[in-house]
């Protein structure tokens, strides 16, 4: 393990040696030690199984050097990297490959410049950068237990599925610049989702719990709660394919910002012209019921950071304001470079999320922190399906790509888990899992909002980077459409 | 641009009288790559590995009275084997200067901006590598793996005054060196060119009709390159046996060809009696290999045969539970992850029939050509695949060009109304299949011939 003064110290005596180097004329040296454990969790009642399947982890540290070198009229940039040194002999090697990796970016303008006081300090849990291995694995064998006990309380031990991880990351990180950056970074976060199922009955539920530190974190009731939401949804019905009013979950809101707002929301997707947003800076493109903004420096949020990996302190970025496309998520090198064309972006989100942490190899992407949704208008979630009335709760969807590409905006998913019809404004009857696909443009989806719940989860996808703070919400005109005939 | 060199690994041990699993993986620096400092950091890598595997196997059998199918790790049998396997390449990615890399890419990119101005964006990445990978086990193998890639990724966005961005993105690759790029392909033609063609049918779709989608299915005609992504899908990710054995539940799903021991779809009819499906690592393409992860050969495994479900990729853990012979299909992205089922070269057979003669035959319907995006239901039961580009045909004639469109079925109605396999078999590259926690994103071979069946039509 490395500590946060030894990768101050790296990447100050980095900055100290590059200043020395010919032609150069910026640096940004970035240094990070970060390590994923995940604890996956099987379990199947009917199969010889683990349990606990395996205790992992990948562990990863070095140096990233970020170098402007003067090169006749021109300047070149160069990256280069090395794994696990950070001594004075990593920062010579880094530098040797910036320099001949370097080359002519038109689109490059500068290296950030230090701004403003980063609003979260010291927000890290030692108890969790100090977790030893008894207590890791012990920690996926509670998420398991709150599901088999649920479900063994309930009589219900045939036919089981006890699925999902519990995810630990830690993170430490300094960077030092020409321009006067010199700051540095520790997180800690704590993840788990879980999934079970009666399968003969063809039901799933899905329980998760999000902390920063381990003494608010409970893997148990996340287990629980997957238990009883799937024998909760026993003797699902189907639907007709058709137009529905629906209320989306925490779930299904977070998997379709993660998979299809939030990247068109993005810089680097207006660089690309790959965004249904092109073009609408400014426009209303929601319903005026809808707020979204990122957040980075919300105190206990899993998504939460000290600075980004430009050394930039985090904070709010406004995204739809009432219903209004007013900004996009941006670095540094696409923010400068787009300002002239479109507006000129806060760069808070400059990120080198890779295998699980802040990585020394890559350079800084846009990625999102905390995700909020909100409403000016926010009323409880119980009141939610009385704004539907008939329609269908959705409580999870899968697999939401952007069928036709980003900019086209027409989506498709399947709902697996966790739903019910809707009738006069009350939970009628389950939903059965796998039998409805949700074809449908994220532009309608957003402007046919017409309540967003107070209450709200912090809540995470798989394969999502970020967190959104989520709310359900209640849509008119979805249209869904009933598939997979045979499996019935 | 860069050229750079990486070096990590993973010891995944097995301990305890209730034998469990414990794991521990890092990325390590060329300064650590002498003997005596590797030596050091794998011993610390041994033992948090030990001390997980330990803690796992004391939990699990105190839990053992209140979940009894919990039990220790049986691993099948193998030939231990030692061996080493060199790259193959005419043209050594290591002596690929990055000066040539970065002409190539800027030419390229040029090329595809003077096509037309209606060409809004190009993106275009290439990397050439030589990989090796060491496996040694405390059962006695030791293999030395070697194998070079090189991949060219082409993206385009065209868009008319005022009109609607048309996107294309699409790979050319192949596990060999740098004459990958030049033509010796899937494609048959230089990166250059391809980036070019890719670019003007990006331009042609600008100007096309959305496509609309139908309520009942339809006669459609399935290209190589479209087919790929459909077998991948509904073929390729529900015959992996830790899908099969639900370790995927949480994630990337199960499969519908297996409920329980009792209750699967093994020995029945799930498609066409034209159609046979295989997994075959010892086939060229991305998919490529003599040993999986857990040292065990890859073999080719027969998954459909003419209509009738056959087996499933697996590992040494899976193939024990399913009472199968190991087939080798275990592999992680990098040595720092644990190994997981993948595909390997996994196909469609090829058939007899010429492409055209089966267009030729079609009164009213549509021709799906080149795979786009993929969403599948949980079970794999279900799909919705869109494509590059939609042809109405009409009379045995390719007529219209239609734009956003796709298809979507039932996987096995869908398996099961395939009238016509082509004898045009191609294999493509899939480089960015995920799966895992955390997510892997592997390279893998897909490969079919043209199909002709009956689905539903999706449009804008």
């Amino acid at each position: 393990m490395v500590n946060v003064e030894e990768l101050r110290n790296c990447v100050r005596n980095g900055i100290d040696f590059v200043k020395r180097q010919k032609d150069v004329i910026d640096a940004e040296v970035f240094a990070s030690w970060n390590e994923h454990i995940t604890v996956r969790l099987n379990y199947t009642s009917d199969i010889p199984c683990n349990g606990v399947h395996e205790p992992k982890s990948t562990q990863f540290s070095g140096i990233g050097l970020l170098v402007i070198f003067k090169a006749g009229k021109e300047i070149k940039i160069g990256f280069g990297s090395v794994s696990n040194n950070i001594t004075p002999k990593g920062i010579k090697e880094a530098f040797q490959k910036a320099k001949r990796n370097k080359v002519y970016d038109p689109d490059f303008k500068s290296l950030p410049v230090p701004t403003g006081k980063p609003i979260l300090e010291n927000y890290h849990d030692n108890a969790v950068m100090e977790i030893s291995d008894a207590a890791i694995v012990d920690l996926g064998w509670q998420g398991l237990k709150g599901a088999i006990t649920e479900y063994n309380q309930k009589r219900f031990n045939k036919s089981i599925i006890v699925g999902g991880d519990v995810t630990i990351i830690k993170e430490r990180m300094a960077i030092a610049s020409t321009k006067g950056i010199d700051n540095f970074d520790e997180s800690s976060i704590l993840t788990t989702n879980i999934t079970s199922m009666i399968e003969k009955e063809r039901v799933k539920g899905t329980g998760w719990n999000i902390s920063t530190h381990l003494s608010g974190f409970n893997p148990e009731e996340a287990g629980c709660e997957s238990a009883e939401s799937a024998i909760k949804t026993m003797g699902g019905e189907r639907i007709s394919s058709g137009t529905y009013n629906v209320v989306f979950g925490r779930q299904p809101v977070t998997d379709l910002f993660t998979n299809i707002v939030i990247p068109a929301l993005s810089l680097s997707s207006l660089n690309a012209s790959d965004t249904p947003f092109l073009g609408k800076l400014g426009r209303k493109i929601a319903s005026e019921l809808l707020t979204v903004y990122d957040d980075g420096s919300i105190r206990g949020a899993i998504g939460s950071k000290k600075i980004s990996c430009e050394g930039i302190p985090t904070g709010r970025t406004e995204l739809i304001h009432n219903g209004f496309l007013v900004g996009f998520l941006a670095n540094n090198y696409l923010s400068k470079k787009l300002e002239n064309i479109f507006a000129s972006f806060i760069p808070r989100n400059g990120f080198r999320y890779y295998n699980g942490g802040r990585s020394h190899n890559i350079q800084p992407k846009i990625c999102p922190t905390n995700i909020v949704i909100e409403s000016k208008e926010e009323i409880p979630a119980q009141s939610l399906l009385s704004k539907i009335n008939d329609g269908i709760y959705i409580g999870r969807i899968w697999y939401t790509y952007p069928i036709n590409g980003l900019a086209a905006g027409d989506f498709t998913s399947t709902i697996i888990a966790d739903s019910y019809l809707v009738k006069g404004g009350k939970i009628d009857k389950p939903l059965k899992p796998n039998t409805v696909r949700i074809n449908n443009n994220i532009v309608d989806i957003l402007n046919n909002i017409i309540a967003v719940s107070k209450e709200k989860k912090q809540t995470t996808v798989w394969g999502g980077e970020e967190v959104v703070i989520a709310p359900e919400i209640a849509v008119q005109n979805v249209k869904l459409d009933n598939i997979s005939g045979f499996i019935s | 641009m860069g050229e750079d060199a990486s070096i990590s690994f993973g010891i995944r041990m097995l301990a305890g009288e209730m034998s469990a699993w414990g794991h521990f993986g890092q990325s390590i620096g060329e300064v650590e790559s002498n003997p005596q400092r590797i030596n050091k950091i794998l011993i610390r890598g041994i033992n948090t590995a030990y001390a997980r595997a330990i803690a796992n196997a004391n939990r699990k059998a105190e839990f053992k009275t209140f979940a009894p199918s919990l039990a220790a790790v049986n691993l099948a049998r193998i030939d231990v084997c030692k061996d080493t396997v060199n790259a193959v390449f005419d043209e050594n990615p290591r002596d690929v200067s990055l000066k040539d890399i970065l002409t190539l890419c800027t030419k390229i990119s040029g090329d595809m901006h003077d096509v037309s101005k209606d060409v809004q964006y190009t993106y275009i990445d290439v990397h050439t590598i030589v990989n090796r990978e060491l496996f040694c086990s405390t059962e006695g193998a030791c293999i030395d793996q070697s194998y070079a890639l090189t991949q060219g990724k082409v993206s385009v966005v065209a868009q008319k005054a005022g009109g609607i961005p048309e996107v294309c993105y699409d790979y050319v690759g192949d596990l060999r060196g740098w004459e990958v790029l030049k033509g010796k392909n899937a494609y048959k033609q230089s990166f250059g060119d391809f980036a070019l063609l890719r670019t003007r049918e990006t331009l042609e779709l600008t100007e096309a009709e959305f496509l609309q989608a139908t309520n009942e299915p339809v006669v459609v005609v399935t290209n190589p390159h479209f087919n790929t992504l459909l077998v991948h899908e509904i073929v390729g990710h529900p015959t992996e046996a830790d899908r099969v054995l639900k370790l995927e539940t949480a994630y990337a799903g199960r499969s519908w060809l297996f409920r329980d021991f009792n209750d699967n779809e093994l020995g029945k009819q799930i498609a066409s009696p034209l159609l046979t499906a295989y997994s075959d690592p010892s086939a060229n393409g991305y998919g490529h290999y003599k040993y999986d992860m857990e040292g065990t050969p890859g073999k080719r495994v027969n998954l459909i045969e003419n209509g009738i479900l056959k087996g499933f990729m697996n590992g040494r853990e899976y193939a024990a539970i399913l009472n199968h012979s190991p087939n080798g299909s275990m592999r992680a992205t990098e040595p720092h992850y644990v190994p997981i089922v993948r595909m390997t070269n996994t196909v469609f057979a090829n058939g007899n029939r010429p492409p055209e003669e089966i267009i030729s035959e079609v009164k009213e319907g549509y021709y799906i050509v080149n795979h786009r995006i993929p969403s599948i239901s949980e079970s794999r039961e279900n799909f919705r695949i869109s494509a590059q580009k939609v042809y109405k045909i009409e009379n045995g004639q390719v007529t219209k060009l239609y734009r956003r469109g796709g298809i979507t079925a039932d996987s096995k109605d869908f398996l099961m109304s395939i009238d016509a396999v082509g004898n045009d078999f191609e294999v493509f590259p899939i480089p960015n299949c995920g799966k895992g926690q955390p997510m892997q994103v592997m390279r893998v071979g897909n490969g079919s011939p043209t199909l002709r069946s009956r689905a539903r039509l999706t449009g804008h």
